[in-house]
């Protein structure tokens, strides 16, 4: 039995109210407990007095595993030279700066304090690989949202006019089968549409072969997951990403949810006008008002930051389009069994690109002018904004006026000149970086057991020594504990544990299997039966992580 | 999982003998040996029945004598430990046992070198360089309307291809599968399995494969509307290609299909690069994909787990304690040839068949591997797929299959033994 007790620590834990409150926290055997019991002995003492005690950080939305990303690690050793990763007595070595390995990337993600990263696109043939990757991913939990939406199978059902519990039931079964957490849609019904040389695909546009069109597959799906009772709302790329004039296609996007909950992911990437002399403009304001209008929306920024990454998305349609932009100049493109599609394209944010410095306002505009941190979400959409690792950096813009209006003062004037980013007088406080980075993160995935310090949580615990630049703060926690294990001091691996995978298993009819088997015999390259990942498979893909099914509540 | 035919029959079992890892076999577990009865090919066959067995009596060797796994594992952590540049060639694996070899080999301070890599640096070259544009088997089998395949008959490799993904009694979309049009470019091949199922013949372009380059700049200069001199490229009339590019660009999902291991070696990433170019040039006004297939003897199984552990593909040196890639330098051919490695371990759970190099000190493989010298120390090993559960990458890349446990052994798989050889290593270490 281990008994760890943290000692006269500042706790900042939005789950449960507490701000900045003076609290011991005792953890027995990876869980948070309430108090020692007769005759436990505390074996580890840590006195944290004057330091700042938080939950360990969730990343919602990280591509750090599968088939997108190997290929972007293949296609950029230029990438990993400069930032290698070396074997220590406990870590293996690795490297990869916007692409890393999956090992500097676990290291990585615990040094700064994240305990948990969700993979947002599992293509579901690809969900083996997913899960091995991040298996490989260490001391992090994982998990994942499986994509649809392009599928064609559900295409088939849209169009023979299936019924909600039979579209429910395929859902529910994708899920099973590939050991997920939600449901993502990319570019609703768009990378099928690119299949059949569509280049575009509006919200109301239908698809040149199954007529069906986006708003049709985000009402579907969304009702889907809803009445499931899967804890994560669709998580939805919207339509038209990156293209001016895109915000209207956003909004839209959010009334097509029709009340029901809805999550907006890389949301800066979605809120592009067409004013000015450029006919690229903020969209901004329209999208946060919209946002705290509509309490069924949630939304991740995918904010940009200025320097050399790459871009790997499903949306095979935009990343075609995207790669006459690619910085250097390559780009990996695929179709993928008849299910989706990814693209791979790396690209260079400037500071003096007048579209670039505008999108890194956009996103700092989003940041500050949402209402509610429990509805917006700290992210880079790594590594397609930035990688990672500039979360603390982002942090400091987030939390200090000053500094992020110098940062304003160096970009692009006209860019400048277009954002209203200078009038903003916002600082998120560390309550706000809690909720955004843990608490909210938890309760809108269903982690009941994370993103908190109750007792009765697991033990993933950052301490940090305050410091007015949170820059320096957030890259470097003092000490970081998984599980209840001492994982990380003073910024630096010291202890190398494997973390879990985060799934939902929601009730559904099996009879659905009836449809699906012989569609698998007729057209698809693999048998159903080896398509699905078993529990006991998935450990086995994850090198031994345990599994962790969390409830759904059906709602139909 | 499993559905049982007979009590002996296992059904939907994905075989590990080729890329393609066709997942429909049926394999009859009664006998001494494993019989693929449904699905499968000759090599499935042979595979099957060559490794399906308990393989009673293996054991391990050191000096040439019978010896326990622990002392050969622990004598192979001796002299990886001794070795001033360790080389772990071979790596015709599962991941499961990729995993462990890429722990062993960081440990060790290695090189990782899988028997296809001096094609395979060449391709991974072409998404350095350029990138490209692909799909997988699963879309060719519902959309191909013009499959070309570039300078390979794909069957003599991956005999099924045809049968399972392209004569099919149906497809999602036009056009039918029998109406589908097949063209070869290069002589020498075997284009009998392009023929359609109502008797339509492949169309052949039929030239010397060495000169593939030409055939492709042909294409590609004809796609450009840019001039082609002569009259005949390659002794074929220049209509006959004039009369491709037009059919590639009437094609609704044209592929391009190629097997890097069947260009001439200093030749691949030129031509896949071509290939590139073509479905580039293409994809302006319609859909076309490239196919590479591949993947036979775990091929990517190690690419794909070295990737994303490391960052970096194969050929990385983790000498200096942290990983640096250098495809030309880091061959096991050139390190021995050079003199710069003085341990060869070659571990292959998937491969029987092909020998190792001499000078490898450390075989670790099945014991139907047939040895033209004793090696140092010899551990034989199970293989994934017939007597332990795994998974196993696609040539394509659009899919990792599970593998079965198929027959039972006392034989350690190659992960088990890595394993055994990293505890030791660093116990030896410490």
């Amino acid at each position: 039995m281990s008994v760890i007790k943290l000692t006269g620590g500042r706790v900042i834990d939005p789950a449960n109210g507490i701000n900045d409150q003076v609290r011991d926290i005792y953890v027995k055997d990876g869980r948070i407990v309430a108090a020692l019991a007769d005759g436990d002995k505390v074996s580890a003492e840590y006195n944290v007095s004057g330091r700042v005690v938080m939950s360990g950080a969730i990343d919602m939305h990280t591509h750090i595993g599968g088939g997108k990303v190997n290929i972007a690690r293949e296609m950029l050793p230029e990438d990993h030279r400069g930032d290698p990763v070396a074997r220590t007595e406990v870590t293996r070595s690795s490297c990869g700066y916007c692409a890393p390995g999956t090992l500097a990337a676990g290291y990585r993600y615990a040094e700064m304090g994240y305990t948990s990263c969700f993979e947002p696109a599992i293509i579901p043939m690809n969900a083996r690989q997913a899960h091995m990757e991040m298996g490989d991913t260490p001391i992090v939990d994982t998990g994942g949202y499986a994509m649809l939406g392009s599928d064609d199978f559900l295409l088939r059902m849209l169009v023979a006019n299936e019924d909600q519990k039979s579209i429910n039931d395929y859902v529910a079964w994708i899920l099973h089968s590939t050991q997920t957490l939600g449901i993502k849609v990319v570019n609703p019904g768009g990378i099928s549409a690119f299949k059949f040389n569509q280049r575009k695909l509006d919200l109301d546009e239908q698809n040149a072969y199954y007529g069906v069109t986006p708003r049709r597959i985000i009402q579907t799906l969304t009702r889907a997951v809803h009445e499931l009772g899967v804890p994560h709302p669709l998580h939805v790329h919207a339509s038209n990403l990156g293209v001016a004039g895109n915000v209207d296609t956003t909004l839209a996007t959010m009334e097509a949810a029709e009340g029901r909950p809805i999550h907006l992911t890389h949301i800066q990437f979605h809120s592009y006008g067409t004013e000015g002399d450029r006919k690229f403009s903020s969209g901004a304001a329209r999208i946060a008002e919209a946002i705290n209008r509509h309490k069924n929306v949630s939304a991740d920024v995918g904010q940009v930051l200025f320097g050399q990454t790459v871009t790997a998305s499903g949306d095979n349609m935009s990343q075609y389009r995207n790669a006459a932009f690619a910085s250097p100049k390559k780009s990996a493109v695929m179709d993928i069994e008849m299910e989706a599609g990814c693209g791979v394209v790396p690209f260079k944010y400037k500071d003096q690109n007048f579209v670039n410095a505008l999108q890194w306002a956009i996103g700092l505009e989003i940041f500050l002018m949402v209402e509610d941190p429990w509805r917006i979400f700290l992210t880079t959409d790594h590594p397609n904004g930035a990688p990672f690792t500039t979360y603390p950096h982002l942090i400091k813009l987030l939390t200090d006026r000053s500094f992020r209006n110098a940062m304003l003062d160096t970009i692009n004037p006209d860019a400048k000149a277009m954002s209203n980013l200078a009038a903003l007088e916002r600082e998120y406080s560390l309550y706000e970086i809690a909720i955004m980075t843990r608490a909210a993160p938890a309760r809108i995935l269903g982690l009941t057991d994370r993103g908190h310090l109750a007792p009765g949580a697991a033990a993933d615990i950052v301490v940090y020594t305050e410091n007015a630049d949170r820059e320096r703060m957030f890259e470097k926690p003092d000490l970081v504990f998984k599980d209840g294990e001492l994982v990380v001091r003073d910024g630096k691996v010291v202890k190398v544990v494997r973390g879990n995978t985060h799934v939902v298993k929601p009730e559904f009819d099996r009879g659905i299997e009836k449809k699906i088997e012989p569609y698998f015999r007729r057209f698809h390259s693999v048998r159903m039966n080896n398509f699905k990942i078993s529990d006991d498979e998935l450990c086995e893909c994850g090198g031994g992580s345990k599994l962790i099914p969390h409830a759904c509540g059906k709602r139909s | 999982m499993t559905n049982e035919a007979s009590s002996t029959v296992v059904t939907e079992v994905a075989c590990p003998f080729c890329g393609l890892a066709c997942d429909d076999l049926s394999v009859d577990t009664a006998g001494e040996a494993l019989a693929v009865v449904g699905g499968g090919c000759a090599k499935a066959q042979a595979g099957f029945a060559r490794l399906g067995v308990s393989h009673d009596g293996a054991s391990a060797r050191v000096g040439g004598q019978p010896a326990s796994l622990e002392a050969a594992c622990a004598e192979v952590a001796r002299r990886v430990k001794a070795s001033a540049q360790p080389v772990f060639a071979g790596m015709a694996l599962d991941v499961g046992g990729m995993r462990e070899v890429m722990e062993l080999a960081d440990a060790a301070g290695g090189v990782v070198d899988h028997l296809y890599s001096e094609i395979g640096w060449r391709s991974t070259r072409v998404v350095q360089d350029v990138g490209y544009v692909t799909t997988t088997l699963a879309e060719v089998k519902n959309r191909a309307d013009l499959i070309v395949l570039v300078g390979t008959d794909v069957v003599s490799k991956a005999s099924r291809f045809f049968e399972r993904y392209v004569w099919n009694d149906e497809a999602m979309f036009e056009p039918a599968p029998a109406a589908r049009r097949i063209v070869y470019l290069g002589g020498g091949l075997n284009t009998a399995a392009g023929q359609s199922p109502d008797g339509r013949a492949a169309d052949v372009f039929d030239f010397d494969r060495a000169r593939m380059p030409e055939a492709l700049s042909t294409l590609n200069a004809l796609l450009a509307k840019q001039p082609v001199s002569e009259a005949a490229p390659l002794g074929i009339e220049l209509a006959r290609w004039q009369a491709l590019v037009e059919a590639l660009r009437a094609a609704k999902y044209s592929v391009l299909v190629w097997m890097a291991g069947d260009f001439e070696p200093a030749q691949v990433d030129l031509n896949i690069n071509a290939i590139m170019s073509a479905v580039r040039a293409l994809n302006v006004t319609t859909r076309s994909n490239g196919l590479g297939l591949g993947g036979a003897d775990g091929e990517l199984n190690a690419s794909m787990v070295h990737a994303w552990q490391t960052g970096y593909p194969m050929r990385t040196s983790f000498a200096s304690g942290i990983p640096l890639y250098d495809p030309v330098h880091n061959g096991t051919a050139r390190l021995v040839e050079q003199g710069e490695t003085d341990t060869v371990v070659w571990i292959s759970a998937l491969n029987d068949k092909t020998p190792p190099p001499p000078e490898a000190k450390v075989v670790i493989a099945p014991p139907t591997l047939k040895l033209e010298h004793e090696p140092e120390v010899f551990i034989p090993v199970s293989t994934p797929g017939v007597h332990h559960v795994g998974h196993f990458f696609r040539g394509d890349k659009g899919a990792a299959l599970p593998l079965r446990a198929l027959r039972a052994t006392r034989l350690p798989s190659a992960a088990k033994v890595a394993a055994a050889i990293t505890a030791q290593l660093k116990e030896v270490s410490a």
